[in-house]
């Protein structure tokens, strides 16, 4: 498969999860977001936590999922559109993908012992970081087994 | 697939399902249970079933998805099992609210309709425990998300356990 048609996918469904996990807040005088909204909570609820106080809250609706959440696929989301032009090669080693989870592991396990508040803003950036970062080698290990190798 | 390839997806998938539903776990680790999951069940059929490295991508996202599927499974299930006790669940409660905002609206025909369905799925649940439309839904969404996650865990799986072969 050709390398820019495996991003340009990988890019159409992180932009629709992205604007699922915000579709309440980006209609949110549509009809169909209140009928929508019992099924997005609940399939958005596989995967995230969803407390109200951990979760952004945009145009008077609140996202399906949490700071951090919205960070990691925010991330994926900006790579995943970076991708379709350009994209580094990354290094063989895993190294980067671990360190880019330590800012966030630090932020959870700071936030549950009560070194420090949490913060939106915080739980955002270090998700960014880790979610862009994941997203990188995710795409490789795909083009890695599904690409062209000659392209 | 045989019985001993199937064995590490459903341990992991119902152990998913398990932390799923136990609160506080999800504070922690989110979107990762499935896709840890998926790596671990990786890890397992190596060490039951003595698999040869490196592993084939085909092979690491079958243990994905199959992973995604009984988690999806066992959660639908648990789910089923709780409202089924206690008569009701997160839908039934935000039904009230759901219905006012509706009532700003005029409707079409369609979202008249989903109201309908839902009224129904709620008086069901409140009646006997359970209405299969609702657990039919759940089932599908916690399949499509638990699938695709399940299938990224694989993926990730297959390359770490390919660059530590000689760890393992």
């Amino acid at each position: 498969m050709n390398r820019l048609l495996i991003r340009l996918i990988l890019f159409i469904a992180l932009f629709v999860w992205c604007v699922g996990f915000s579709y309440n807040s980006l209609f949110p005088n549509s009809a169909y977001t209140i009928i929508a909204s019992p099924f997005l909570k609940k399939l958005y609820g596989t995967v995230c936590h969803q407390h109200i106080e951990k979760t952004f809250l945009f145009n008077k609706h609140y996202f399906y999922v949490c700071a951090r959440c919205t960070g990691i696929y925010s991330g994926a989301l900006v790579v995943s559109f970076i991708s379709i032009f350009s994209l580094p090669r990354l290094p063989e080693k895993m190294t980067l993908l671990y360190f880019s989870a330590i800012p966030m592991l630090i932020d959870v396990l700071s936030t549950t012992t009560g070194i420090y508040s949490y913060s939106k803003i915080i739980a955002l950036l270090t998700g960014i970081f880790f979610g862009s970062t994941a997203f990188a080698y995710i795409l490789a290990a795909i083009e890695n087994n599904f690409a062209d190798k000659s392209l | 697939m045989n019985r001993n390839k199937l064995l590490p997806s459903l341990v992991c998938g119902f152990g998913a399902a398990v932390l799923t539903t136990v609160p506080g776990v999800k504070n922690f680790a989110c979107c990762l249970i499935v896709p840890v999951a998926a790596v671990i069940s990786i890890s397992l059929d190596h060490k039951i079933n003595r698999s040869e490295f490196p592993i084939k991508a085909k092979q690491a996202i079958l243990f994905g998805i199959m992973t995604g599927v009984f988690a999806a499974l066992f959660s639908t299930f648990f789910d089923a099992l709780t409202t089924y006790l206690v008569h009701t669940n997160d839908f039934i409660e935000a039904l009230p609210q759901t219905e006012d905002f509706i009532k700003q609206y005029k409707l079409d025909y369609l979202l008249n309709q989903t109201m309908t369905i839902f009224n129904q799925m709620a008086s069901d649940i409140r009646a006997n425990g359970f209405s299969a439309f609702y657990s039919f839904g759940i089932l599908m969404s916690n399949l499509f998300v638990d699938i695709i996650f399940g299938m990224i865990g694989g993926l990730a799986g297959m390359s770490f356990f390919n660059k530590h072969t000689t760890k393992i």
